[in-house]
């Protein structure tokens, strides 16, 4: 089982439900959805990198 | 604001009435709303929007299909943890998809017999994926109710 595959495809789904639920433009969804996903992708390998030095 | 403007802002008795929704209307959005819960996407897709409804089905399902394909348990209410009623009250969000996996482990006469505690959500908690098939039911199950006040606003005229 792939963690980060899990949390990608997670993330992939969440994003592309907010972005047809909060835009109601082609444009809009797709740069919801940009934002969105790399925010939880990117954010969440972020915090786990930082999480490193705690035990 | 001029006198104007006050004076178009209030409504004569009668067109007042006019815009109270009839006892048929509410039931009809009642109907609307249980609907939408109980099958993803039907709401939306009775209301017209047709891409919408598609996407979040899709979207419901696949979460839910992941969260069980991961050994997750369907969140049922346990005596001993009030905790246990919020991930219930989450897991049933996905409607009949929660409804027919319960159906599927406990039989018609066991989801009747031993409603609400008792229930067996499935799953598996020594599974590697336990944790993360929860977190995608969970998940799919707020996605929906989400979809349900989305239902609720465009019904009402508040959303395009």
């Amino acid at each position: 089982m792939d963690h980060l595959l899990l949390m990608i495809w997670h993330a992939l789904l969440v994003s592309v439900f907010f972005a047809f639920l909060w835009r109601s433009t082609t444009t809009g969804r797709r740069n919801l959805f940009v934002k969105t996903f790399l925010i939880m992708v990117v954010g969440a390998a972020a915090l786990g990198w930082l999480m490193f030095p705690f035990p | 604001m001029t006198a104007g403007d006050s004076k178009s802002q209030k409504k004569k008795p009668a067109e007042r009435v006019k815009d109270q929704p009839s006892e048929g209307q509410s039931r009809a959005s009642v109907l609307l709303l249980l609907g939408s819960w109980f099958l993803p996407g039907l709401g939306h897709w009775r209301l017209g929007k047709k891409r919408r409804a598609v996407v979040f089905a899709a979207v419901v399902f696949c979460a839910f299909i992941t969260g069980v394909l991961l050994d997750g348990e369907i969140g049922t209410p346990k005596p001993e943890s009030p905790f246990s009623w919020l991930a219930a009250f989450a897991c049933l969000g996905n409607g009949v998809l929660a409804i027919g996996r319960l159906v599927w482990l406990n039989g018609l006469g066991g989801l009747l017999g031993s409603f609400p505690f008792g229930l067996q959500g499935g799953g598996s908690p020594s599974a590697a994926g336990f944790a993360y098939g929860n977190t995608f039911l969970y998940t799919a199950g707020l996605m929906n109710l989400l979809t349900v006040l989305d239902v609720s606003d465009i019904a009402r005229g508040e959303k395009d």
